[in-house]
C-alpha cells in the first residue's frame, strides 16, 4: 500500500463555522477516489482545504509523504496537487493553448519551450486540440470542462482532483465526460473526484468515501458503500427501522 | 514586432525583421534628432513630454491592462521621486543623476513596505487603497516642515542640463520602459501575468505564484515612473504635495492607456502623443479641459472598448510587440 494523500484529525471551516470535523482518509497511489455526500456535507470544504484555499485550525494533510498543512495553493500545484473548478474559470482572453502552455510552465515547472509539448499532449487528451487557437471565453460549457481537465494535465499533477466536472452537462455530455476520466484513469493518473451523480461513480472509481457533516461517514468499494445503510439514510432518508 | 495574417482561415505568424528595422530606424532618428538638436526647443518640449509619459503609462497598462491590478495611487512615487530629486539637488547639490537614482531607490523601498500591506485586498478594494495610500503621503508631506509643507520645494540642478540633455534622457527612459515590457511579457512571467488579470485565484490554482508576480510588476512600475517623474519635475523646477501627489497624474495616465488601448504596448504610444497634443489644444478651454478629456475617455469606453491600437489590431489582424503564443509559432 503506497499512500499518496492523508488526511490526519483534520478541522477546518470558515472564520468561527467549522465544517470539516476530526476528518481522516487516506488515498492509495493509482487509485480513482471518489466523494459524495449530501449538500453541506463538507465535500468542497475538503477540497478547499486540500488546495491551501483554507486553513486548517487543526489537524495534518501529507502528501507524497510531505507535510503541506501550511503550504501556499500555488506551492501545492508545483508539489503535484491538479485541480479542476466545479464552475469553469479558463483565463478567457487567452487561446486554449496559452491556458494550458501557463499551468505546463508554471505549475509543471517547465520551460516554456518544453511546455510546449505538454500543451499540445494535454490538449489533445482532452479533445481540445483543434481549438487550440481559439479564445478561451468562446468555449461551450462542455468544452470549458474539458479545458478544465487540459490544465490541469497540464501542471504534470501527480494527483488530480475533479471537482464535480459532470455538473450542469446534458446526458450526452456527461457521457464524453466519462470517457475522457475513464481516458485518464487508463493513463495510470491517480484522482480524487467529487461528483453529484452517484451512479457514474459506482463504475468509474475504485474506493468510495461519502461524507456527512464535515466527516468520513462511511468508505469502502463504491458498490458497497452505496448500499450502506448509511448512504441510503443521508440521500434518500430512508431510516434503520424502516 | 510580429504581423499576423489570415490565410484560408487559418492565422500565420509572421515574425517580422524588417519591422524590426523600421523600430529601431525610428529610434535611432529621434536620438539623431536630440543630438543634432535640429528641432526647435518648443518641438523639444513636446517630444519630452510625450516620452515620459509613454513611459509612466507603459508601466500603469502593465499593472492594469496586463495584471488587472488597477492603480489610482501611482502619482505616489511621482511625489516621491520629485522631493527626492529636490532633496539630493538643491539641499545635498547632488547631481541629477544621483538625484534620479534616489528618487527611483526611495519609490522601490516604498512600494516593497505597501506591498505587504496591499496585496491583501484585490479589485476595487485594492485601487481604492492605492488612491487613500498616496492622500495619505500628500498630507504627510504637506505637514512636514523639512520639505518646505504645503509650498513645496524648488528643483535647482546646477549645472542645469540643456533641453536636448533632457530630451536624450527622457527618450532612453521611454525606450527602457517599452523594451522591459516587451520582454518581461515575452517570458513565463507574461504568463503568469496575463493568466492573473483573467482570474487570480486560478491563476494561483496552476502555480502561478501570485504574490512574487505582483510585487515584480509593482517594483518595476514604481521605478519607471519615479525615473519619468523625476525628469517631469526638473523640467518644473518645484514640487508640492498637492502637484507632486494629485490623482490627476493617474487620471492621464488611464485617459492615454484607455484611448491608445488597454492591454497593448502600443497603446500608450499612441494614448501619449494625443494627450499631450490635446492638452495644447484644450488649455485654451480654461475649465472645459477635464470635462472634454472625460467625454473622450467615456465615449471611447462605449465606442471603442479596445481603444485605437486594440481596434486597429482586430480589425486589421496585426500585434505590434505581440506577448501572445501560438502553437504553430517557430519563436520559443
Amino acid at each position: 500500500m503506497d499512500k499518496i494523500l492523508e488526511f490526519k484529525n483534520v478541522n477546518a471551516g470558515y472564520g468561527k463555522e467549522q465544517i470539516l470535523n476530526n476528518l481522516s482518509f487516506y488515498v492509495e497511489k493509482g487509485q480513482v477516489f471518489g466523494i459524495i455526500g449530501p449538500n453541506g456535507s463538507g465535500k468542497t470544504t475538503m477540497f478547499n482545504t486540500l488546495l491551501g484555499q483554507i486553513k486548517p485550525s487543526a489537524g495534518t494533510i501529507l502528501f507524497d509523504g510531505a507535510d503541506i498543512t501550511r503550504a501556499s495553493a500555488n506551492a501545492r500545484c508545483r508539489m503535484g496537487l491538479g485541480r479542476t473548478f466545479q464552475v469553469p474559470r479558463p483565463f478567457e482572453s487567452m487561446s486554449l493553448y496559452e491556458n494550458v502552455l501557463t499551468a505546463a510552465v508554471h505549475g509543471g515547472s517547465q520551460s516554456e519551450h518544453a511546455a510546449r509539448d505538454t500543451a499540445l499532449e494535454c490538449l489533445k487528451m482532452a479533445g481540445l486540440y483543434d481549438k487550440r487557437e481559439s479564445r478561451a471565453g468562446e468555449l461551450t460549457l462542455l468544452e470549458r470542462k474539458r479545458l478544465e481537465i487540459a490544465r490541469a494535465l497540464g501542471t504534470r499533477p501527480t494527483l488530480l482532483l475533479l471537482d464535480e466536472v459532470a455538473a450542469g452537462l446534458t446526458e450526452l455530455e456527461v457521457a464524453e465526460m466519462m470517457e475522457l476520466v475513464a481516458q485518464l484513469k487508463a493513463n495510470h493518473y491517480t484522482i480524487i473526484w467529487i461528483e453529484h451523480i452517484i451512479e457514474t461513480m459506482v463504475g468509474s472509481t475504485d474506493y468510495l468515501m461519502c461524507m456527512a457533516q464535515g466527516s468520513c461517514a462511511v468508505q469502502g468499494k463504491p458498490r458497497s458503500v452505496i448500499e450502506s445503510k448509511e448512504v441510503q439514510r443521508l440521500y434518500l432518508g430512508v431510516d434503520d427501522d424502516e | 514586432m510580429e504581423k499576423r495574417r489570415l490565410n484560408n482561415g487559418k492565422i500565420k505568424v509572421l515574425d517580422s525583421l524588417p519591422m524590426l528595422i523600421v523600430c529601431i530606424a525610428v529610434i535611432l532618428a529621434l536620438y539623431l534628432v536630440c543630438f543634432t538638436q535640429i528641432a526647435s526647443t518648443n518641438a523639444m518640449r513636446y517630444m519630452i513630454q510625450i516620452f515620459l509619459y509613454i513611459a509612466m503609462a507603459e508601466m500603469w497598462n502593465l499593472l492594469s491592462g496586463f495584471t488587472g491590478m488597477t492603480s489610482l495611487g501611482q502619482q505616489l512615487y511621482i511625489g516621491l521621486a520629485g522631493y527626492s530629486v529636490a532633496v539630493a539637488t538643491t539641499m545635498l547639490h547632488l547631481s541629477l543623476g544621483l538625484g534620479m537614482a534616489m528618487g527611483i531607490g526611495v519609490s522601490i523601498l516604498v512600494s516593497l513596505v505597501l506591498s505587504l500591506l496591499l496585496f491583501r485586498m484585490e479589485g476595487m478594494y485594492y485601487s481604492i487603497a492605492t488612491w487613500v495610500v498616496a492622500e495619505i503621503f500628500e498630507k504627510l508631506f504637506l505637514n512636514w516642515k523639512f520639505v518646505g509643507q504645503g509650498s513645496g520645494m524648488t528643483i535647482r540642478v546646477e549645472p542645469y542640463p540643456r533641453i536636448h540633455s533632457i530630451c536624450i534622457i527622457s527618450l532612453t527612459i521611454c525606450v527602457c520602459a517599452i523594451v522591459v515590457v516587451y520582454l518581461l511579457l515575452r517570458t513565463k512571467v507574461g504568463l503568469g501575468l496575463n493568466a492573473m488579470r483573467d482570474d487570480v485565484g486560478a491563476a494561483s490554482a496552476v502555480g502561478v505564484n501570485v504574490f512574487r508576480h505582483k510585487l515584480l510588476v509593482c517594483v518595476i512600475a514604481a521605478a519607471f515612473t519615479a525615473a519619468a517623474a523625476s525628469i517631469f519635475l526638473v523640467n518644473k523646477g518645484i514640487v508640492y504635495p498637492e502637484s507632486g501627489f494629485s490623482i490627476s497624474w493617474t487620471v492621464s495616465l488611464i485617459f492615454i492607456v484607455v484611448v491608445g488601448g488597454s492591454g497593448t504596448i502600443g497603446g500608450p504610444i499612441v494614448g501619449s502623443v494625443i494627450y499631450v497634443f490635446l492638452q495644447e489644444i484644450l488649455a485654451r478651454f480654461p475649465g472645459w479641459s477635464n470635462i472634454i478629456l472625460g467625454v473622450i475617455t467615456i465615449l471611447t469606453i462605449l465606442f471603442l472598448p479596445k481603444g485605437i491600437v486594440g481596434t486597429l489590431q482586430q480589425k486589421l489582424h496585426f500585434d505590434i510587440f505581440s506577448a501572445k503564443r501560438f502553437s504553430y509559432s517557430k519563436r520559443k
